[in-house]
């Protein structure tokens, strides 16, 4: 007789995180993808204005990164805290105002956006009332993590697992980027303008820009992957150690890139070479932590055969390491020259969000919706289907961007023999159209596994007590 | 290159004192942390950690 009591967590509020990062997963890609059909079709913005590619893009960016993001790194923080402290959240209603607050100002923000409401900043485009809402959420969510990690048991947990870590330097670290980079005059309900000018304003905003990518996507997501390659993987992390190392680099180094952003700009120069210096060096820790997760699978690789979860745990973490390789070397000013205003940054971007933080979520969400429902997936195969569809529909996107980026780069600065530019501008775009296309390929085929996932778990949810009761009479 | 790590540190405003403090005090603080995760004596009760959340549902 099983005499162990398992102990019981608050999963309802995960349980809503969880199928709404997968909606708004299905929601993000699907803009995504018509946003880049636009660019290779200009006729399918249909003069409405709420759909031209510039409010699109937006949209997109805004669903992908801060409603998918950020409902998979509240749905796994709230999951992981609880079980690797021992305890249920310190206040599960202030969860459920948090998640509902969180999805609701979402919604407006992408709403507002397609109105025309804009800040005109980069990932931070919410005008101020949104923004101080959504600061005031994302600090309930802070409050309510730190406090559920003060309340466990000191004598059973006196330590605080590195996944833990990582969250709370996410959460700090963006609480304050947010907030200076939103700091701005209101003239109007919806209409603003930053505290900042000139340059200082293009400083502070790639200040958070490039942190936004660093703390909110990776941070976060390395959180994910200290919990879920470990779980799902059924072995320890590589190396504990090494984990600490990889944090203490990234929380003391990720605030310098910022002005890798701005090379050859008003900024001074010495400022573009700090960041670029900065970006080679965390090369270092990002492999560091990349390998830690990989050689957790040493010695049991054969397991990628048949863990179709593990797969996109374990992929996800070689397009981090692609990513953190690839992003310092266009850091670099002599890269920069060719590669910046490119499709080649686009691509770059896409390698770290689809290849990086949309792989370790899918696989998180998969785990979490197995363990939290109590049931193996309603399909394995169509989680190999959605894993296969998601790595070629990923690989054709950056390829393209990457052929797509570096030629544009060429054609730009290239001169015939009287010193004049050889190519127009608009001979530069045109030459653009088959990668473009290919991209949309790539944007579909992503697309299509998101709404394969999004009916497996639905099966999932639907067919779970079903099969509980099967599993049941069975052993009996 | 001397004259490349000249600095005239009269010059130097209250954002450059700011910075430069920062810097170093970034640095520092990294070589401590490497030093503290690394030093072979705490190898064992570091590495001890990731076993725990392997049974924690």
């Amino acid at each position: 007789m099983d005499t162990t009591v398992k102990p019981q967590y608050n999963d309802g509020v995960v349980k809503y995180l969880t199928v709404g990062a997968i909606v708004f997963l299905v929601l993000g890609t699907f803009l995504g993808t018509f946003a880049a059909s636009q660019l290779a079709w200009p006729a399918l913005n249909f003069d409405i204005a709420e759909i031209t590619f510039a409010r699109l893009r937006v949209m997109h960016t805004n669903t992908v990164i801060f409603a998918f993001g950020g409902m998979t790194l509240m749905a796994t923080a709230f999951y992981t805290v609880q079980r690797t402290n021992g305890v249920k959240l310190w206040s599960n209603g202030m969860a459920w105002v948090t998640a509902i607050l969180f999805t609701i100002g979402l919604l407006l923000v992408v709403v507002t956006i397609s109105l025309g409401m804009t800040t005109g900043k980069e990932y931070h485009e919410q005008e101020w009332p949104l923004a101080i809402a959504i600061a005031l959420v994302w600090t309930l969510y802070t409050l309510n993590f730190v406090m559920t990690i003060a309340a466990r048991n000191k004598e059973t947990h006196p330590n605080v697992y590195v996944s833990n870590w990582f969250f709370l330097g996410m959460m700090i670290a963006i609480t304050y980027l947010y907030v200076v980079n939103g700091l701005a005059i209101p003239v109007s309900l919806f209409r603003s303008y930053s505290l900042f000018g000139g340059v200082q304003d293009a400083m502070i905003q790639w200040w958070w820009g490039h942190n936004a990518v660093g703390f909110f996507l990776t941070a976060g997501f390395l959180g994910i992957m200290y919990y879920f390659v470990p779980k799902q993987a059924q072995r320890p992390i590589y190396s504990y150690r090494l984990s600490v190392i990889h944090f203490w680099a990234l929380m003391f180094g990720y605030v310098w890139l910022g002005a890798h952003h701005l090379q050859y700009t008003a900024l001074p120069d010495w400022t573009g070479s700090l960041g670029a210096v900065i970006s080679l060096a965390m090369i270092i820790p990002s492999w560091g932590g990349a390998l830690n997760g990989m050689l957790t699978l040493s010695g049991a690789w054969d397991r990628l055969r048949t863990d179709y979860i593990l797969r996109f745990l374990i992929i996800a973490l070689a397009f981090y390491a692609m990513a953190t390789f690839e992003g310092p070397v266009m850091a670099a000013k002599t890269v920069n020259a060719l590669s910046h205003y490119t499709d080649w940054t686009v691509g770059h971007v896409h390698s770290g969000a689809l290849g990086w933080v949309a792989m370790v979520s899918i696989g998180a969400l998969y785990h979490m919706v197995m363990k939290m429902w109590n049931t193996e997936m309603y399909s394995m195969k169509l989680i190999n289907f959605h894993f296969w569809l998601a790595t070629i529909g990923t690989v054709f996107y950056i390829v393209a961007m990457w052929v797509s980026g570096i030629m544009q780069g060429l054609m730009w600065r290239a001169y015939d023999e009287y010193g004049t530019l050889a190519y127009t501008f608009a001979e530069s775009v045109a030459s653009m159209h088959p990668y473009y296309v290919m991209r949309v390929v790539g944007g579909v085929l992503f697309f299509s596994g998101a709404v394969v996932m999004l009916y497996n778990v639905i099966m999932t949810i639907r067919t779970a007590n079903a099969r509980q009761e099967v599993g049941t009479t069975a052993n009996a | 290159m001397l004259d490349y790590f000249k600095t005239d540190w009269s010059a130097m405003t209250t954002s450059d004192w700011v910075g430069l403090i920062i810097t170093v005090a970034v640095f520092f603080g990294m070589l401590i942390t490497f030093w503290r995760a690394l030093r072979p004596s705490k190898r064992k009760e570091l590495e001890e950690e990731k076993y725990k959340i392997l049974d924690d549902d």
